[in-house]
């Protein structure tokens, strides 16, 4: 184990940015200038679409007629399952949801038919004047019986189901000093982006069409829109827009179908724009998790055994949920720990209620939130510090993971451990009379880099001179509010000793390299491991040239502001040599797989992980029983900081999500229907609930990493849930299990302990 | 009780030129009086359901909009926007635990078009206040002005009588509390908020959120009738009475009874 202490430590500072400081993009972002799919309105010929959605959580759809609503006022083009031209059917794991129902729609807000019209008002006037009839059918709502039920789909409402085993399990448990079983539930959280799902789709005018969309991956979707719009590849281009939030909500296709089809019908450009209302009802949520779990050690407190078992509600159509489960159990076998014995086993199951899909943290969080409540109980019952028992059970940097897989952290995590430890918010008065009881309690997290499970999962970039002298990079990523673009920009300015402000990063446009998905928290992995193979290629090809311009040894020339230099002098500048070079041989692509873990014929979870330790500080009323976050301070270990202030804005940004979600954020059903549809109703944090933060970065990567850069995106979410349970736990001594945490259920345990007392 | 419509735009907005007018062109089409309309819109957004016909009111008319002294107290006009009412120096000198109940309420740009009898109509978070206050309102009926407690107002509120001002008494030496218990710590519906006031001898009692904007008499009948009770017995009787008006959820009576025994303290009901 290690004992030395030697990884170096940061506190973040946004301001502290040492290269350039905030950026114009930055502030353009912030103030709302960046060119959103939601401003696209000026495009020539532009119509307004929208999608009927069905009333019926769970129906036969016997009749759909579109005649009134052909013959209304403005209306181009109104379309149904009879329209589409290809395969009605989407779904990036499984395609099982039609893009426009045939003959059963099986959630609340299922698509039936679409209008495009000059107005969007003139839309929703026709799309009101579309007949539908339905056959109301039995409700699947409850996902612990949903196997049980009549199935929605050809087969049963087993969706999925998978199984991780380590070890005898019963024979481990028998020789447990102590056992703790409890169930956990997490809720129905909603992406709940700035900007709702919406886009363009535009006739190129040669039988193609170009798609300026809000979404995670422009290549992916070509090969799905292809099929449905029964179009050769080449003729579907996606532009992944800067999009005002996506978090996993946009990975799956949302309005590009209908607004594909509407848009080849009408023969013109056809926008839509889902409404809040709509997106409430319609769009991607969280998977909701109940899971039962049963955790022992022995009297020392070692873990000997674990045993999981989680349902995992997908709604009405499969999505990402496939590789959810498959995250969520790989979390649930707790990879920062070992344990001799376990057995972890899921079920996704089909219901009527809603969709749920990819979304931050990837169910990951939902088992984390478990797993650190269950060491916490197991501490509780043996009278010992959480944090001693963590300490004796976290793994080694030499182990082994929690699968057995190779595995690669940036430091050991008992560094993390003890740097978690060290925080001041420990030594902050504990309040105990008084309105408000206070308290700290600390969660850790792992979470890895990339799709993982031996997924296909590679990216590709480019980097180009421009006729102007402008060094041009590309990438397929989808800038959805991470800043993916100012990574990219200090990178290659670093490589080429450049300034950022002679570099233009182009994102997202399925024509360019391929990069795969923006999701998994791989994007800022592939960019270091691209440029790192093509930046090198790219200044040979410049040099050589720059060489036969100048006249100087190839050997003596160097890159640097502005141009190629030589003894210190800038001989030729970009401009220059784009003037006077062979642009065509100044260009440079690379691609790489993701990193996987050497010697593996069929990789297993994630090679390349990170670890949060996020530490909690409450005050709880007594008088009511709510909660305020007063403090989190993350000490996270995720390789080197390139971006700082993308890196705290992915931390901070991602710890108040997970705030959402243990203490206010939920969309309950009642038979199968959603009970909120707004903001006003569906509450996410604002500026007053977000607690003060702080950001350690603990790193022990040594110079020769060849994969000293991790992503961010997901890992602030990680640990949140327990941190915060853990410090009610200490402000109150009532443990919630449930989130997000109802303030009865703690005022109820306050009242009960002051009548004891 | 006016028809609905589907669509906004169907929706036809009369514009009158004075509040007499106002109420009776409400009589006549059953339109519904609108001013910031902040709570409203999302409601029928929300519903996709539009009253047929509204009424708009206009804060130029004489008396609907600031905050006068008067004799009797204080005179709010109903149109006056929850960021003036915060900002007044007279309700700094007045209420000073108004302002910082507003902070709680909505958001700024809410609050900016937010009005004060719009927030009362809604059983909004001021409602609990004004109550315990014993707020009357002065009214614009087909039959002239009339004074009614707000209270009463409550019990009647299906008329098309137009709001013109609040009045409140004034309040410079009374002892006033209160407490919101939404779902986050701003911008939240109200789901229980409590006000406690002590005025001379008397103490008053008053409750809003999602049991409905309430007077407690009964309970405030107990802690004035100078019986000494016990603790639980107190408890009890608020718990009775709170669900007996509409408050079903325990774990929000329960709430509402600690948060009151907090006020009571803080009004210095036990000095």
């Amino acid at each position: 184990m290690t004992t030395e202490f030697r990884a170096s430590v940061v506190t973040l500072d946004a301001g502290s940015d040492d290269s350039g400081s905030l950026t114009t993009e930055l502030y353009r972002r912030i103030e709302g200038r960046l060119a959103y799919p939601t401003d696209l309105l000026d495009i020539p010929g532009l119509l307004q679409g929208a999608i009927l959605r069905s009333e019926h959580a769970h129906a036969r759809l016997l009749r759909v007629d579109t005649t009134r609503a052909r013959r209304m006022p403005g209306v181009h083009a109104v379309v149904t399952a009879d329209d589409v031209p290809g395969v009605n059917r989407f779904g990036i794991v499984v395609r099982d949801q039609p893009v426009f129902c045939v003959d059963r729609v099986r959630y609340e807000g299922d698509a039936i038919a679409a209008v495009a019209a000059d107005t969007r008002a003139q839309a929703q006037a026709a799309l009101a004047a579309i007949e539908v009839e339905y056959e109301p059918l039995p409700l699947v709502s409850d996902a612990m019986t949903a196997e049980q039920q009549p199935p929605l789909h050809e087969s049963s409402n087993l969706l999925a189901q998978e199984r991780f085993d380590c070890g005898d399990v019963d024979k481990a448990f028998a020789a447990c000093h102590v056992v703790i079983e409890q169930e956990y539930r997490t809720p129905r959280q909603m992406h709940a982006f700035m900007e709702t799902e919406g886009g363009v789709a535009i006739p190129d005018g040669t039988g193609g069409i170009v798609f300026r969309v809000g979404c995670q991956s422009g290549h992916r979707d070509v090969g799905q829109l292809a099929d449905i719009l029964d179009l050769a590849p080449s003729r579907v281009t996606v532009e992944a827009m800067a999009t005002g939030g996506a978090f996993g909500g946009k990975d799956e296709l949302t309005i590009q179908p209908a607004a594909g089809i509407l848009a080849l019908k009408a023969g013109r450009p056809v926008m839509i724009q889902l409404g809040r209302f709509e997106s409430c009802r319609a769009g991607m949520k969280r998977h909701p998790v109940v899971a039962k779990m049963k955790t022992g050690c022995d009297a020392n407190g070692r873990l000997l055994a674990h045993k999981v078992d989680a349902v995992l509600d997908t709604g009405a159509y499969a999505s990402l949920g496939p590789a959810v489960l498959e995250n969520y159990l790989d979390h649930a076998t707790a990879p920062l720990y070992r344990i001799h014995a376990y057995s972890v086993s899921g079920r996704l199951v089909y219901t009527n209620n809603g969709v749920s899909g990819a979304f931050r943290g990837f169910g990951g969080n939902q088992a984390t939130f478990a797993i650190e409540s269950q060491l916490d109980a197991l501490a509780r019952a043996l009278g010992r510090c959480p944090r001693e028992l963590r300490r004796i059970n976290l793994r080694t940097v030499d182990e082994p993971g929690s699968r057995h897989q190779p595995v690669r952290w940036t430091v050991a995590p008992v560094d993390l451990l003890r740097q978690a430890q060290q925080s001041p918010l420990w030594t902050l008065q504990k309040e105990t009379s008084g309105r408000w009881l206070t308290g700290t309690g600390m969660a850790l997290g792992a979470q890895g880099n990339g799709l993982g499970d031996g997924l296909p999962d590679s990216g590709g970039g480019r980097i180009a001179l421009t006729p102007g002298g402008r060094i041009r990079v590309e990438f397929g990523f989808a800038d959805y509010g991470q800043n993916v673009g100012e990574a990219i920009t200090r990178a290659v300015s670093k490589g080429l000793g450049c300034g950022c402000g002679e570099i233009d990063v182009v994102l997202g446009h399925s024509r360019g390299p391929d990069s795969g998905p923006t999701s998994a928290s791989r994007s800022s992995v592939l960019v270091h491991g691209v440029l790192r193979r093509m930046l090198p290629l790219w200044k040979a090809a410049v040099r050589q040239q720059a060489a036969v311009l100048t006249g100087y040894s190839l050997d003596h020339l160097a890159h640097g502001p502005g141009g190629i230099f030589h003894l210190g002098q800038r001989v030729l500048s970009y401009r220059e040599l784009a003037e006077n070079g062979r642009l065509e041989e100044l260009v440079a692509d690379a691609a790489q797989d993701f990193p996987v873990a050497p010697g593996q014929e069929k990789p297993v979870g994630r090679y390349l992980q990170l670890q949060i330790a996020t530490v909690a500080r409450v005050a709880v009323d007594r008088l009511t029983g709510r909660v305020r976050v007063t403090d989190l301070h993350h000490i996270t270990a995720a390789g080197r900081v390139i971006y700082p202030p993308g890196y705290l804005g992915q931390i901070e940004g991602a710890a108040v999500m997970g705030l959402g979600m243990t203490l206010t954020e939920d969309m309950p059903m009642h038979e199968a229907r959603m009970q909120r549809n707004n903001l006003d109703q569906y509450l996410i944090p604002t500026f007053q609930d977000a607690p003060a933060q702080r950001v350690d970065v603990l790193d022990d990567t040594p110079g020769n990493d060849p994969f000293p850069v991790r992503g961010v995106g997901e890992l602030g979410i990680e640990a949140v849930a327990p941190a915060i349970t853990s410090a009610i736990e200490a402000a109150t001594g009532v443990r919630v299990h449930k989130l997000p945490v109802d303030p009865g259920v703690l005022l109820k345990g306050i009242h009960r302990q002051e009548n004891l007392a | 009780m006016q028809s609905e419509v589907n669509a906004r735009g169907e929706v036809r907005v009369l514009r009158p030129g004075s509040a007499r007018e106002a109420v009776t062109m409400a009589r006549r089409w059953g339109g519904t009086y609108i001013a910031g309309a902040s709570w409203l819109q999302p409601v029928w957004e929300r519903d996709q359901c539009w009253p047929r016909c509204l009424v708009a009111l206009d804060p130029r008319w004489p008396g609907f909009r600031g905050i006068e002294r008067a004799e009797r107290g204080l005179v709010i006009g109903a149109l006056t926007t929850l960021d003036e009412l915060s900002r007044h120096p007279l309700i700094h000198d007045y209420l000073p635990a108004l302002p910082e109940l507003l902070k709680l309420v909505a958001g700024p740009g809410v609050r900016r078009l937010g009005t004060v009898a719009g927030n009362l109509c809604a059983g909004g978070d001021l409602s609990a206040l004004f109550l315990s206050l014993d707020a009357r309102l002065d009214l614009v009926g087909c039959d002239g002005p009339e004074s009614k407690s707000l209270a009463a107002g409550y019990i009647a509120s299906q008329g098309v009588d137009l709001i013109q001002s609040i009045t409140l008494p004034d309040s410079r030496l009374w002892r006033i509390a209160v407490d919101k218990l939404g779902h986050r710590e701003r911008f939240s519906p109200t789901r229980a908020t409590v006000a406690c006031v002590h005025g001379g001898d008397r103490l008053r009692l008053a409750v809003c959120g999602e049991g409905g904007p309430r007077r407690l008499p009964i309970t405030e009948a107990a802690l004035n009738d100078g019986h000494s009770r016990s603790d639980v017995d107190r408890a009890r009787l608020l718990a009775s009475e709170l669900e007996s008006c509409g408050w079903q959820d325990p774990t929000l009576r329960l709430a509402i009874q600690r948060m009151v025994d907090y006020l009571l303290a803080e009004v210095g009901h036990d000095d």
